[in-house]
């Protein structure tokens, strides 16, 4: 017992070590941030006259508001479309057992670990020239075709696992496939998509570079885009890029804290499966 | 007469594969048809483009400063791999048996927060901690390692693992929560057998733990490996591949090829040599820790 | 979406290029003007591309809308380095009115700029001063610098030296700035001996700020005119000269000796601003377009001279270079940003936030009206050394502005090697040469 006693006191203390070591870069950007704007502070000193203004000054120079806007409306372009689009297939290659099958899947599968590097200069040209250069698209579209391999294959790991049994008997009353598939199959496979949202999620949102690469206008990007924008123009101002980094980092933040537990469990499944 | 009706049903099956391909054809295939065309040609991206065979591949393996940068990305793996695994296969050990507690469950959302938050977000933070004024310089200053504090990202041997240190940061939370998951799935009775068997948490762990987590290791590795060689966020922004190249990857070497330098056929070349060389290290990966029982 | 996706397909199997419409040197020059061209009276936005940190662009394009209310502006600001990397695929595929340009060459060469001879002509820039706009010429295709068709203009034009910490001076018994280089070495070696930081420069990131000494030594060490023409891209010019030699030994023998911070390999241009203007370092290399800010920021305290030759009596040498803006060959409203960038030289307001908030002297005319300036500021001395470089005949452009790429891909990665004792002046030279020589066959 004794051994077991110890071993708990070992496990407390690594883990508050480990907790202080994921935090304390926080922290230390928390206290930059309130510096006087334009100064060079050292590491972790507190502030003689914290200037919580900063936050409201970089919120505007960030332009906050126009950036949520165009980070929602790129998530809502890539995520629902994503979803319905590899829920069919993850359905047809998983459920149907469509002819030749084995050899989509694979074909998707290839796709996982491509690095996006791999691609992004046609896609530069490709963007250019379907005339969605630097604008919202331009992130939508590829972003969609570049987490096809993994949705694919997410969606595909549920329906395999659905009984046949399910789908005899909808046949039997007659249900068209289009049918069996909305009307059965997506209500039932709302813990899958729902996880697989998660994560679609939280890649828009943190994707970089396509973001800089495919649009220059900063206000039409990604957060992670606008985030190295930011850098860009007020990166000569060490308070200010960290109260802008801070708010920047907020809404996923929240996003992450409000669903924490679904988070957690979809990223993890998510990186087995990947 | 139903095996018919059966067929043209599967066929059918086939239109709603068809959107899925249809993105993933036009998105990554043709673009990836194309590097590898763009790779054989001289190209500056504005004007016609000339033949040039396998020149660019040529200059990929002999030009020491490309050649510098896929190096680069496997000493990467040391740090963005091997550091994260084996530290969280440590501490997912330790922590294993309190995982059920308050205090594990606070922290599984607090270690996980590097993962969720943009690698650039991380590496504008670490950048900061990391000068030669920030924070792990007061730390070192504070325990008397004065003499060693410098600019970590501005030094020549000191640049590149550096960058290896924010990936680590990174990658940690999620290789420890992953391996404590896994470890939740083995069956407590082993390990009351070994203690019976007087086994010390050592053997327990090398004789019971270590074997049963075969694939989350593999995951681990395969996630792990793929971040370092395909990084780009964090050396982008910390380090720009500097100081001299001493920190150029792969990835922002194609990058600054593409875009800065218009060296559309070089950077395809190195895109193709990158391509092929996450998937030669991904697929033996997953080969080898492949749960064989299913 | 089909059709989009299949056309996409269909382009996709010949050479790359070849299906573009190329925009050609004869789309680039408009047909010749009647008239000075103005920004008109119907509401009007221009797209602009200005760098950060260089607040004279926008106290000019504000002023501007103020007098012109129908104008109104469109800016992005991206930091020098990364405008260098874009300039090239953003003229081409979304052309800005007025955009803050990198080295030129490749962008004439590439027909990515508007031929400005037409407005030179009609606004009479050409009979201004001729070496305001030499830089800034460009021979056809853009093989030569220095002659033939203008491509772009300056907002102003700047002038570099030394900027120096006067309490800090007064410290190590420095009164009057240096005559010779020996002299600045004196005063080197009594900063280092007093515990001071003897020089405060930059050479972090993709900006190698030891090119400002170096060049400078260059000029200690030699005549200018040869510099010049290495950045031209005069065919046959070298980088790698006797002179040039021993002013990059000379500058080693100065990281050596310690005069440079121990990090400066990871200072960036705003930290060393912030550093030098809390009294951390006696001499900074930098430019007059940091003046005026000196002047609020290090009021009284604050002097600047020109590099001191290394013979006592020799000519003294600076870089001096516009604040060059150019006008995409595709931008659509070319007129008005032309006429902006007339206003800038030619109006009262203009010149003053010219020189007061850009704190260096405005382009145009030599005899249109100079500002005030107050006596005793490091502006009146900036621009006094203006003069001198014009009686010596001793202006440079910037070595960094050579080819498109040499800073980036080859000056800051030697420079951080010299810093680190991984380079050595002559392997400098010659690998900067090297590279040099690739980017003007390629580019």
């Amino acid at each position: 017992m004794k051994t077991a006693r110890r071993e708990a006191w070992t496990g407390r203390v690594l883990l508050l070590v480990l907790m202080a070591a994921t935090l304390m870069p926080f922290v230390s950007l928390f206290v930059t941030a309130l510096h006087p704007s334009g100064s060079y502070p050292l590491g972790l000193d507190w502030p003689d006259d914290p200037q919580w203004g900063n936050f409201a000054t970089a919120f505007t120079a960030a332009r906050m508001t126009e950036l949520l806007k165009s980070s929602v409306l790129i998530v809502l372009g890539v995520v629902p479309i994503s979803l319905v689009v590899a829920t069919m297939a993850g359905f047809a290659i998983g459920h149907l057992r469509i002819p030749g099958r084995r050899f989509v899947f694979v074909a998707f599968v290839l796709g996982l670990t491509l690095p996006f590097e791999g691609i992004v200069t046609p896609l530069y040209y490709l963007a250019r020239d379907m005339g969605i250069l630097n604008t919202r698209w331009a992130i939508i579209l590829p972003l969609i075709g570049l987490f096809m391999p993994f949705s694919v294959f997410w969606m595909r790991a549920h329906f395999v696992n659905m009984p046949e049994e399910l789908s005899e008997s909808a046949r039997i009353d007659g249900a068209s496939t289009w049918q069996l598939f909305w009307k059965v199959h997506v209500p039932l496979a709302a813990p899958a998509t729902s996880s697989l949202a998660i994560l679609l999620f939280l890649w828009t949102w943190n994707q970089f570079l396509l973001a800089i690469v495919l649009v220059d206008d900063p206000l039409q990007r990604t957060m992670s885009g606008a985030l190295g924008a930011f850098q860009g123009q007020w990166g000569t101002d060490i308070p200010l890029l960290c109260a802008g980094s801070l708010l920047i980092l907020t809404p996923t933040l929240l996003v992450f804290l409000i669903f924490q537990r679904r988070f957690v469990t979809a990223l993890l499944q998510g990186s087995l499966k990947g | 007469m139903k095996a018919a009706a059966q067929r043209r049903r599967n066929w059918a099956g086939w239109l709603f594969v068809l959107p899925a391909a249809a993105f993933y054809v036009v998105f990554v295939i043709q673009p990836l048809a194309m590097t590898v065309q763009y790779s054989l040609y001289s190209w500056d991206g504005i004007g016609v483009a000339t033949w040039n065979g396998v020149q660019n591949y040529l200059r990929v393996f002999t030009d020491p400063d490309l050649f510098a940068a896929i190096l680069n990305a496997l000493k990467l793996i040391v740090f963005f791999s091997a550091v994260p695994v084996m530290l969280g296969l440590a501490i997912a050990a330790t922590i294993r048996r309190i995982a059920a507690s308050r205090l594990a469950l606070v922290a599984r959302t607090v270690i996980f927060l590097p993962q969720v938050i943009p690698l650039v977000a991380a590496g504008i933070t670490w950048s900061w901690l990391l000068s030669s004024t920030g924070l792990v310089n007061q730390l070192l200053t504070a325990v008397g390692l004065e003499g060693i504090t410098r600019a970590w990202l501005g030094d020549f041997s000191t640049a590149l693992p550096a960058v290896g240190v924010i990936g680590a940061w990174v990658l940690l939370g999620l290789c420890t929560l992953l391996l404590l998951a896994g470890m939740s799935k083995i069956d407590p009775a082993l390990y009351e057998a070994a203690r019976l068997d007087g086994a010390g948490p050592l053997r327990e762990f090398f004789s019971i733990t270590l074997p049963s987590l075969r694939q989350e290791i593999g995951v681990c590795v395969t996630v792990t490996v793929v971040a370092a060689l395909a990084s780009f966020d964090i050396v982008y922004i910390s380090t720009q591949g500097g100081p001299g190249n001493a920190s150029m990857v792969p990835g922002l070497e194609i990058y600054y090829l593409a875009f800065s330098e218009r060296e559309v056929g070089l950077a395809s070349a190195l895109a193709v040599v990158l391509t092929v060389l996450v998937i030669a290290c991904a697929l033996p990966i997953q080969w080898l820790t492949r749960d064989r029982s299913s | 979406m089909v059709v989009i996706l299949g056309g996409s397909l269909a382009a996709a199997c010949a050479a790359p290029g070849s299906g573009n419409a190329q925009p050609t040197a004869a789309a680039s020059s408009a047909p010749a003007l009647s008239a000075a061209p103005t920004c008109g009276t119907e509401p009007i936005t221009l797209k602009g591309y200005f760098e950060t940190g260089f607040p004279i662009a926008r106290a000019l394009t504000d002023e501007f809308t103020k007098q012109h209310p129908n104008v109104t502006w469109d800016i992005r600001e991206d930091q020098f380095a990364v405008i260098t990397q874009n300039a090239p695929r953003v003229l081409a595929d979304d052309p800005p009115d007025l955009m803050r340009l990198p080295q030129v060459s490749e962008l004439v060469k590439n027909n990515l700029l508007k031929n400005l001879d037409d407005y030179a002509k009609v606004f009479g820039w050409d009979k201004w001063p001729p070496s305001q706009l030499e830089q800034m010429r460009l021979a056809p295709g853009g093989a030569v610098r220095g002659e033939g068709s203008l491509y772009a203009m300056g907002l102003n034009f700047s002038m570099t030296g030394v900027f120096y910490n006067k309490k800090l001076a007064e410290q190590i018994g420095m009164t009057t700035p240096p005559e010779t280089l020996a002299d600045l070495d004196a005063a080197l070696a009594k900063a280092k001996e007093a515990g001071l930081a003897p020089i405060a420069q930059f050479n972090g990131g993709a900006t190698g700020g030891l090119a400002f000494p170096l060049q400078d030594l260059m000029a200690s060490y030699g005549p200018p005119a040869p510099i010049n023409e290495w950045i031209y891209q005069k065919p046959g010019a070298t980088i790698d000269t006797p002179s040039n030699l021993q002013a990059t030994q000379h500058l080693e023998k100065w990281i050596k000796s310690g005069y440079f911070w121990k990090d400066v390999n990871a200072v960036d241009y705003a930290t060393m601003m912030s550093r030098f203007i809390k009294g951390d370092g006696l001499f900074m290399f930098n430019g007059d377009w940091e003046s005026g800010n000196l002047d609020k920021q290090m009021a009284g305290n604050i002097g600047f001279f020109l590099m001191p030759p290394a013979q006592a009596g020799g000519k003294r040498a600076a870089m001096s270079a516009p604040l060059t803006f150019g006008i995409g060959a595709n931008a659509k409203n070319a007129d008005c940003a032309a006429a902006f960038l007339n206003w800038v030289a030619t109006d009262t307001q203009a010149r003053t936030i010219g020189v007061e908030v850009g704190g260096s002297h405005p382009m145009g005319p030599a005899d249109a009206p100079m500002p005030p300036v107050a006596a005793g500021s490091v502006t009146e001395n900036t621009l006094a050394a203006g003069a001198r470089i014009a009686e010596d005949n001793g202006a440079m452009d910037f070595i960094a502005n050579a080819t498109g790429a040499i800073y980036a891909k080859s000056w800051t990665p030697n420079l951080q090697k010299l810093v680190a004792g991984e380079q050595t002046p002559d392997g400098l030279l010659k690998s900067v040469q090297a590279d040099y020589q690739s980017q003007v066959k390629g580019g």
